[in-house]
């Protein structure tokens, strides 16, 4: 790594001031993309670094009136830690799992993990199936935006050099809203998604057909997709295993995928349709079981 | 240059370094702990996993200066010199290791793992080493020692609680 200079920020204000003084600099959070890409591109080196992995108030998972709020330094382990999304979105902390390995996991932060931004983002999909907003922190104060939009292009978002990405909000009305996350590498552990996928809705417990239906595919575009056909197709008609399957084939339609060295762009379509219908035959069952048991009590 | 204070193996040691050190550069060029190694240098291969605040990480991918205020256990902070820790007992006793390079990093990972979680399935324990690649063994034995190591630790604390 070529030399740079180093600040650590005590919390998001200061981190935002020492990147308005140090201009141009680089965020470092974990460092597990970081720092891997400057040993791999020495050109890619920056002049500073502020190190925000001590602003404590970046780091906390709380329930309240806006939603579920995780802080931007939240690893990947203190995801799948946490009894509050566990309760709320098993999805998400499935998600966190399959993110690299334990020694990466614990370094690596769920706001370092959206910023990098490659297609195959493993968080990605499920939160924007739950149509997550992320807070953005610059100079001028704060603004949200959906995390949809946050996403621009491979490696880019709607980050100004100056800002920096503070929290990931699942909107209140969304809390507890079943959600299931798949992922299919070349490899069980230590792999890059060739295909991930997550869905959510909600199931008319009367007449049971669906309701609010998301489908978030990564890996497949420049940048995580709904997939829209697929999504309208679904919504309003039966929770059956013919209409899932039927969204699985109409969410190929919304899949742009590349062949490369991990696999070939039909390979790819097949998965997209296979994940799809099974995030949202899981999605389904999971909100049936919440009603029994919902029932029960 | 960035000075950094930590505890190493219950030692607290300080040391100046140029900002860009990681934190496995320092643990072996400033304090000679060369038990970490260093493999792929980018996150892949955890030969350089060492534990800090209780969680395995890999050093190669930690800044010296992220180090600082923290506690580092390595390798080195396992067995004094007349006694083996039980995981490097039972990695020994089912020769687990062949050249020994992943070594270091896949017992400080199986250390955190048995100090979370006293009695691992073979998933958990694969799930556990899914970050330490190993180029001579095929895993199957150091399964088995981690496995051997959780119930020799189980029963030395049941012992030292009757
Ligand atoms: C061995 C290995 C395996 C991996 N496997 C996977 C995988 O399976 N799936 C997957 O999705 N990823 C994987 N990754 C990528 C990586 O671990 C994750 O993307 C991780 O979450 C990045 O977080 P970080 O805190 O380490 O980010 P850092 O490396 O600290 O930062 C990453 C980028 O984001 C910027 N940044 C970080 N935080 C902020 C912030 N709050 N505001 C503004 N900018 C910020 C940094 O400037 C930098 O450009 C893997 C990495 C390694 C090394
Ligand atoms: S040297 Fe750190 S993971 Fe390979
Ligand atoms: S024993 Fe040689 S790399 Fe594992």
């Amino acid at each position: 790594m070529r030399a740079f200079e180093y600040f650590t920020a005590t919390d998001s204000k200061h981190a935002v001031a020492l990147l308005a003084e140090h201009a141009p600099a680089r965020v470092l959070a974990g460092g597990t993309d970081l720092l891997a890409d400057l040993k791999s591109s020495p050109s890619h080196a920056p002049k500073t670094v502020v190190d925000i992995s001590r602003a404590a108030d970046m780091r906390g998972i709380e329930v309240n009136a806006r939603g579920l709020c995780i802080g931007a330094l939240v690893t990947h382990s203190e995801i799948m830690a946490s009894t509050v999304i566990r309760d709320l979105f098993p999805a998400l902390a499935d998600a966190a799992h399959t993110i690299g390995a334990v020694q990466t996991r614990n370094l690596g932060t769920l706001g370092g993990n959206l910023v990098t931004a490659v297609p195959s983002v493993d968080s990605g999909p499920t939160l924007v199936a739950l149509d997550a907003q992320v807070t953005i922190a610059g100079p001028a104060g704060h603004r949200t935006m959906p995390l949809s939009e946050f996403f621009v292009a491979p490696r880019r978002t709607a980050l100004k050099p100056d800002e920096l990405l503070v929290e990931i909000v699942i909107p209140a009305e969304n809390l507890g809203k079943p959600a299931h996350f798949l992922k299919m590498g070349l490899r069980k552990g230590q792999a890059l998604a060739l295909v991930n996928a997550a869905s959510s809705l909600r199931i008319d417990a009367k007449k049971n057909t669906c309701k609010d239906v998301r489908i978030a595919l990564g890996a497949v575009a420049p940048t995580v997709v709904r997939a829209k056909t697929a999504e309208k197709f679904l919504e309003g008609r039966a929770a059956t295993a013919e209409n899932f399957a039927e969204a699985g084939r109409l969410a190929v339609a919304d899949a742009k995928p590349i062949s490369d060295m991990r696999a070939s762009a039909d390979y790819r379509k097949d998965l997209v349709a296979v994940l799809a219908k099974r995030t949202l035959e899981a999605a389904c069952a999971q909100s049936k079981a919440a009603k029994q048991k919902g029932a029960r009590k | 240059m960035t000075d950094v204070t930590l505890k190493i193996n219950g030692e607290t040691r300080s040391a100046a370094v140029p900002p860009e050190t990681t934190l496995l550069k320092m643990l072996r060029e400033s304090f000679s702990l060369t038990g970490a190694k260093l493999g792929c240098d980018v996150g892949d291969c955890g030969a350089c996993t060492v534990i800090v605040d209780g969680l395995p990480v890999n050093s190669c991918l930690m800044l010296a200066g992220q180090a600082d205020g923290r506690e580092v256990l390595t390798i080195e902070g396992l067995a004094t010199p007349d006694h083996l820790h039980p995981i490097q007992k039972t990695f020994e006793d089912c020769a687990s290791l062949q050249c020994g390079f992943c070594g270091p990093g896949v017992i400080m990972s199986s250390k955190a793992l048995l100090d979370a979680n006293p009695n691992p399935s073979v998933a958990e324990i694969r799930d556990a080493l899914a970050g330490n690649l190993c180029r001579c063994t095929g895993y199957t034995k150091m399964i088995e020692a981690v496995q051997q190591a959780a119930q020799v630790m189980r029963s030395a604390k049941s012992k030292r609680a009757a």
